[in-house]
């Protein structure tokens, strides 16, 4: 490939349609005789529904019909990721258990959405309450079963006898609060009933998983169910499985004989799609005096629901990023009355970096090392698990690079020594990595007559910028300019796609479009003379058009190569030491993550994942009532995430990396390293700036004083 | 349910006659927040945004009064010279669509001991007009807030304007909250030196049930204070800063502790005092 599209910032795709408002989101969905519908929530943490009356919402103007567990049929249970697409196991409305506070227990549908949610104040649920967990902290710790696929608790070398000979020991405590991802578009599903054939529009990460989910649910054949979703207004982790409201929407569809719509309220958001659990680290270090690390204990425990298992390796991070002889990563978990956690941005690595990074600046400050070359002293030259070659890795470069950009060299060792007026400056730094993923995909790629090219696939654009990298890639295949060619995506109807997380979109797609592509110029150039355009050839032979197809699957080189992605964060922070506001005055990540199909769109994704690092650091909290299980304050007050005046200009670099090993078009990706290590990096500075380690997040002012 | 739309004050009251359980409507950026969690269900609804009486602002003598239906937008915009901390403190609330439809008349009628515009009006001993079936009264706007989201509106009242005495001398409005922007604040505090009467009029949201005057505190300064400078000396200061932090009365939230509240409203009582000492 000679790119000419790919690696240039041109210019997002939707971008016309998104700022006009023409691009339809699902709730923006409208069908002929639309009905809305909404959701009942329990008001207890746990125990056993002794009555629903849904008298007086039955008779409220407007209601087309009410659903609970006394009129529902019963439903078949979806496995949980990764063996299945479902974020809950357990179907709704099934009996009369509740679980957690926030728990769907009726659904109301009305002619419009006024009537819906006022007749959905009318339902009175009478219950026997029962004893409940309500955090983490009050339950008891349990072993796993497993996560992901892997083992909860692994060791390498000896750790234990490491520690106990180590010249220099750390060993701390570090807490993350429950996070929640609060896209700017809530859940939201339309359901509409053809016969026996069912379509859904929404708002997800995963067409094909939520058709799948559906379809086993309500005992349907996959393809009797279409799934639609061409815009999505955000995920980060929420929409990546399947919720209980997209069944509730197609089961009140089919109750009321109209096509239903079911938007979750931001309250509902708080409880209907999952959340980052809280964690408890405990991080032990071992090093020799020069700062090289001899042992890393990583023992974290999270939370899950009472009825089902989640969990995301937060202590996996502490396996794979120095280079390290003696390990013991262990993950618990506590049964909690609370809904199942899911994934978010980086799950895992996201937290389980704050920890690591915290420590390893710890031990910076202990050993007397400057903490970036502390870290070059521990790189990996080899992957430190499996003991695998990278198939590529610019840490190293990362580190370099950043600190430069950064000025690094300028930065005092001694806490407190640096201030502007009356207050205090701190630089801290930490570092990044997560693992490059990627699932079987399919493309189609179509040249048309009149010249124009079409680029489908079943894939989703989160908001991340999918319908213009693969335009790119589709122009630099077949030589043309990116104005000829348009994408259509997240549709079931379409080639079959995975979900678009863990970083994988454009590693998994780019690929199949890339060779979808190479599939279509074959067949035209097959008809070709030289010279010829493909318009031309088209049009002599008399074709309306040609179509490519292509499938692209991981390759054999994964088991040869450990593949990740790298990046080094530099924070720096202004303190209050009077008030203790922490305020991110300077802000410059570098990454390494192999090819970037698109510099702009690259570097709003990282900017996104900066901006998600440092709500975690200093603002974003779920604070539950310990007496009610109940989320205190449910909306964006509450819950801050934070806004433009809180974020200062973002320096993002990308190390020119070409890793041939990864796949065809030797992209890594990169939407989930950018979040890891930022909190980290904040927390670091903050600790240079005030000589104050804080190891519980989000660093509020008060935590300071 | 019904909504007026009345273009004058006569027929606001009438409608509000006609309707004696109708909610008032200003901006709507308190009370929609109020209907969408559920707290309120209106069944009548009065619409002032179109009543004349209740816009703009006007100069009297010894004061300006601000009608009831001025939004944060137009006191940022018009009102930066007669009361510099009025429209800091407007400037510090929410977005820039918030402060096109948020009103302080809004402000007042909701009470919150977090309105940001409170401390200042209660510092500067501001009145609110009100008109009702019994005709206008005019109250002291510290007596008008009885405690948190309570004020002493009769049935049929309308807040018609706020009227805000001039007062020559510096003012400082500060504010801490979680973030930047789109926040309420943990503590606030409106602060003047009333140059003419030689008089601190200090103001302090958040931090009690209620908009707070800490009298003790402002008393004190008030005679510490060389007036023909203004200056003080940091003793002073201090002490002040600790009577404002002793008349606090905090609750601990989600979004602070008490301690840290009363902290706080010290550390902005001195940083008011020694930047208006300075300008
Ligand atoms: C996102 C967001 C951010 C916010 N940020 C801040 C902030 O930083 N600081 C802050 O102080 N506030 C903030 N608020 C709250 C709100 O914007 C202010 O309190 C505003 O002044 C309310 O004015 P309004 O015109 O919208 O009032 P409305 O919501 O229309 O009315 C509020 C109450 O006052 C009554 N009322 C209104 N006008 C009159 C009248 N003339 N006579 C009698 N009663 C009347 C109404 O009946 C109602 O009870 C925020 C709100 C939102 C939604």
């Amino acid at each position: 490939m000679r790119p000419t599209a790919v690696g240039t910032p041109v210019d997002r795709a939707d971008a016309r349609s998104k700022v006009t408002g023409t691009a339809c989101y699902t709730v923006d969905v409208v069908l002929p005789d639309l009905a809305h519908a909404v959701v009942v929530q329990s008001t207890v943490p746990t125990g056993r529904i002794v009555r629903i009356d849904a008298a007086a919402a039955e008779r409220a103007p407007g209601v087309l019909g009410v659903l609970s567990h006394a009129n529902t049929p019963s439903l078949a249970e979806v496995p949980t990721f990764p063996q299945g697409p479902a974020g809950q196991r357990r179907p709704p409305l099934q009996d009369d258990t509740v679980n957690f506070d926030g728990e769907h227990l009726a659904v109301v549908v009305a002619d419009t959405l006024h009537h819906a949610a006022q007749a959905a104040a009318l339902i009175d649920v009478a219950y026997d309450r029962e004893e409940a967990v309500t955090t983490l902290e009050a339950g008891d710790e349990l072993p796993p079963s497993g996560i992901f696929g892997e083992a909860p608790d692994s060791v390498r070398g000896d750790p234990e006898a490491a520690l106990a000979r180590a010249e220099v020991r750390l060993d701390a405590t570090y807490t993350t609060p429950t996070e929640h991802h609060h896209p700017l578009e809530p859940g939201a599903t339309v359901a509409a009933w053809d016969g026996g054939r069912l379509t859904l529009y929404d708002s997800t990460q995963w067409v094909s998983g939520v058709r799948d989910a559906v379809a086993m649910t309500l005992g349907m054949a996959t393809d009797q169910v279409r799934v639609v979703s061409p815009f999505v207004g955000g995920a980060f982790g929420s929409k990546a499985m399947v919720w209980p409201h997209v069944v509730l929407a197609a089961l009140a569809a089919r109750h009321v004989g109209r096509p239903v719509k079911l938007v979750l309220s931001r309250a509902q958001m708080f409880t209907s799609l999952g959340y980052r659990s809280p964690t408890v680290q405990r991080l032990s270090l071992g090093a020799r005096q020069d700062g090289t690390l001899t042992a890393i204990v990583h023992a974290v425990t999270q939370q899950t629901s009472v009825f089902e298992e989640f969990v995301a390796g937060a202590g996996y991070i502490s396996r794979s990023l120095y280079a390290c002889p003696n390990v013991a990563v262990r993950h618990r978990l506590v049964r909690v009355n609370a809904p199942t956690p899911t994934v978010m941005r980086a799950p895992g690595e996201a937290v389980g970096s704050f920890a690591l990074e915290s420590a390893l600046d710890e031990l910076a400050a202990q050993s007397g090392v400057d903490p970036v070359a502390l870290r070059l002293r521990n790189f990996a030259e080899d992957e430190p698990q499996e003991g695998l070659a990278w198939s590529s890795n610019a840490l190293r470069e990362c580190y370099q690079v950043g600190a430069e950009r950064f000025g690094w060299e300028r930065r005092t060792t001694e806490p407190r020594s640096m201030r502007e007026g009356r207050h205090l400056v701190g630089w801290g730094m930490a570092s990044a990595t997560y693992g490059v993923h990627s699932e079987a995909a399919a493309a189609r790629v179509r040249i048309c007559a009149d010249g124009r090219i079409l680029v489908t696939s079943g894939t989703q654009d989160l908001g991340t910028g999918t319908y213009t990298t693969m335009v790119q890639v589709a122009a630099d295949a077949l030589g043309v300019p990116v104005e000829r060619v348009t994408a259509a995506l997240g549709d079931t109807d379409l080639p079959p796609a995975p979900h678009s997380g863990g970083s994988q979109t454009a590693a998994s797609v780019g690929p199949a479009v890339w060779s979808a592509a190479l599939d279509a110029c074959s067949k035209v150039l097959a008809l070709a003379e030289q010279g010829d355009s493909y318009a031309e050839i088209l049009t002599r032979h008399g074709i309306e058009f040609v179509e490519g197809r292509g499938d692209a699957r991981p390759g054999a080189s994964a088991s040869r190569f450990a593949m990740r992605s790298f990046g080094a964060h530099f924070a720096e922070v202004q303190v209050d030491p009077e008030l203790g506001e922490v305020r991110l005055t300077r802000f410059c990540g570098v990454f390494g993550a192999g090819r970037i199909l698109n510099p702009k769109t690259a570097r709003s994704q990282m900017i996104g994942g900066i901006v998600g690092g440092t709500g975690m650091a200093l603002t974003e909290r779920t604070v539950t009532d310990r007496r009610l299980g109940r989320v205190v304050s449910p909306n964006l007050s509450g819950y801050a995430v934070p806004t433009h005046a809180d974020i200062p200009w973002i320096d993002v670099c990308f190390i020119d990396e070409h890793d041939p090993h990864v796949n065809a078009l030797g992209v890594k990706g990169i939407g989930e390293v950018a979040i890891v290590g930022v909190a980290a990096a904040i927390a670091n500075a903050v600790h240079h700036a005030t000589g104050r380690r804080i190891r519980d997040l989000p660093i509020t002012p008060q935590t300071l004083l | 349910m019904t909504v007026a739309r009345p273009r004058t004050l006569a027929e606001a009251l009438g409608a509000l006659e006609a309707t004696p359980d109708a909610h008032l409507l200003a901006g709507g950026t308190d009370f929609m927040v109020e209907v969408n969690f559920g707290h309120r269900r209106p069944t009548d609804i009065v619409a002032l945004r179109r009543v004349v009486e209740l816009q703009g602002h006007e100069h009297a003598d010894g004061h300006v009064t601000l009608g009831a239906m001025l939004t944060y937008a137009e006191i940022e915009a018009d009102l930066a010279e007669d009361f510099p901390a009025l429209a800091a403190a407007g400037r510090t609330v929410g977005s820039p669509q918030i402060r096109n439809a948020g009103t302080i008349g809004g402000n007042v009628g909701t009470a919150s001991p977090a309105g940001d515009t409170l401390p200042l009006l209660v510092a500067l001993d501001a009145e609110v007009d009100l008109a009702g079936p019994e005709g206008t009264r005019t109250v002291a706007l510290d007596e008008f807030i009885t405690g948190p989201k309570r004020t002493d509106r009769r049935p049929g009242e309308i807040i018609t304007r706020v009227r805000v005495p001039r007062v020559t001398g510096p003012q400082q409005f500060l504010k801490i909250g979680t973030r930047n922007a789109m926040v309420i604040s943990i503590a606030c505090l409106a602060l003047v030196l009333d140059l003419d009467a030689r008089r601190v009029r200090c103001g302090l949201g958040s931090v009690g049930p209620r908009p707070l005057r800490p009298r003790a505190a402002e008393d004190f300064l008030s005679g510490e204070i060389d007036w023909d400078g203004p200056r003080a000396a940091p003793g002073a200061v201090r002490r002040f800063a600790e009577l404002v932090a002793e008349a606090c009365t905090p609750i601990t939230d989600q979004r602070g502790t008490a301690e840290y509240r009363r902290h706080a409203a010290g550390v902005l009582a001195r940083r008011a005092v020694e930047r208006s000492l300075q300008s």
